[in-house]
Order: structure tokens, then C-alpha cells, then sequence
């Protein structure tokens, strides 16, 4: 089985229950990108795409997070903390703008 | 049966957690017939999959720097997620044209606005 490069978690009876668990997170979150993109393309209204937006920001956001633990590198969670924030800042331009026609 | 064994079970139990939240987030963006109720699963992910994954990682890491981070992170999208879909909502209700809103049964914010006018 393919090992990660720099794992730090303990082997219960050889079996590396967390990096199997971690795999699975990392490969299930990708793909749970998909329905982010169809009701991105797909949606009736400007409202849902900024829905289908702001999840798949978060969703990147936890990969981010958890791809920092696998790597071991604290880079990557600064990266997840300063896109949580852009994605929360764009969210509420985009609404503002629905709501008024204006940000500001 | 030590301490880190322990604490690792409870830190894949979490990100199961996490996991799962992030699923139901995801089948109710599909299936949900109305932005409100799009809403309403989205959230889930940013209150309770996101910040379980990151409590997750902070459990299995510790007081190090991964750690205090993703416990910021978990606090920061805990906070702001319910924020911005209420934000979302309250635009959509005043000008987005939406499916479920037209024959809904009780609309008490619709009067609301039209008493204050």
C-alpha cells in the first residue's frame, strides 16, 4: 500500500488504521466536489450558485485542512485560514450585490 | 491500550463525524428542491463537518502549530458560516425568484416587511 512521506501516526499491529481513514477523507472530499459543480452549472438562480460556491469553498477549506496534517506542514492550513476568509468576504459581497445592486 | 490509541479512536471517530456531515451536506445540495432548503443542508457543512474535521485534527495534533491553527480555523467557519447564509437567504427571499416561496403556507417575514413600509 502507498505510504504517505512524512507520517507521525502510531501502527496498531502494523495496520495504519489513521492513514487508511486519512485516504479515504482526502479521496471522498474530492469527489464531493462533484455536486458543488453541478448545481454550479446546473442552478436555477443566481442564489443557488452562490449556495454551490460557498460549500465548495468550505469543502476545499477541510481538504486543505487535512492534507496539512498528511504533508506535516503548517503552510497549508494558512492557506485554508486565508481562503475561508476570502470565501466568507465574497459571499457577502455577492449577496449584498443581489440583494441592493451594489456592494458598498 | 495506551494514551495515543485512545486519543487516535477519538480523533478518526470525529473526522467520521465530520465525514458524514459533509455527505448529507452534499446529497442535500442535490436533492433539495429550493434555494431555503439548499441552504439549510449546506450549512451543516461549514457548522458542524468542518468543525468537526478541524476538532478532529486537533485532538489527533495537540497544542503545536497544526493544531492551534485548525482549532482557529474550526472556531472562524463555526462563526462566519451561519453569517453568510443568512445573508444569502434574505437576499434570495427579497430578489431571487424561487420555486418554494410562492406557495409556501406561512410567510411571516413577507408581512413583516410590508408592515414596515
Amino acid at each position: 500500500m502507498w505510504q504517505y512521506p512524512k507520517t507521525r501516526k502510531i501502527c496498531l499491529g502494523g495496520f495504519r488504521m489513521s492513514s487508511i481513514l486519512l485516504s479515504f477523507a482526502l479521496t471522498f472530499m474530492a469527489f464531493t466536489l462533484v455536486p458543488c459543480i453541478y448545481r454550479l452549472i446546473k442552478g436555477p438562480t443566481l442564489s443557488d450558485r452562490v449556495v454551490a460556491l460557498d460549500a465548495m469553498a468550505m469543502v476545499i477549506v477541510v481538504i486543505l485542512g487535512v492534507y496539512s496534517y498528511v504533508r506535516d506542514s503548517v503552510f497549508f492550513m494558512d492557506v485554508a485560514l486565508v481562503l475561508a476568509i476570502i470565501a466568507f468576504v465574497g459571499t457577502i459581497a455577492i449577496a449584498k450585490y443581489i440583494d441592493k445592486g451594489v456592494v458598498f | 491500550m495506551s494514551l495515543q490509541f485512545v486519543i487516535d479512536i477519538l480523533s478518526d471517530l470525529i473526522l467520521l463525524i465530520g465525514l458524514f456531515f459533509v455527505f448529507l451536506g452534499m446529497v442535500g445540495l442535490i436533492r433539495m428542491p429550493d434555494v431555503y432548503n439548499r441552504l439549510h443542508t449546506t450549512t451543516k457543512i461549514g457548522t458542524l463537518g468542518a468543525f468537526g474535521v478541524m476538532i478532529s485534527l486537533f485532538v489527533r495534533v495537540g497544542f503545536e502549530p497544526i493544531g492551534i491553527k485548525a482549532l482557529t480555523l474550526g472556531l472562524f467557519l463555526m462563526l462566519t458560516a451561519p453569517i453568510a447564509a443568512h445573508m444569502i437567504g434574505r437576499a434570495a427571499f427579497h430578489h431571487g425568484s424561487s420555486y418554494g416561496i410562492d406557495n409556501a403556507v406561512i410567510d411571516d417575514y413577507k408581512e413583516a416587511c410590508e408592515r414596515l413600509k
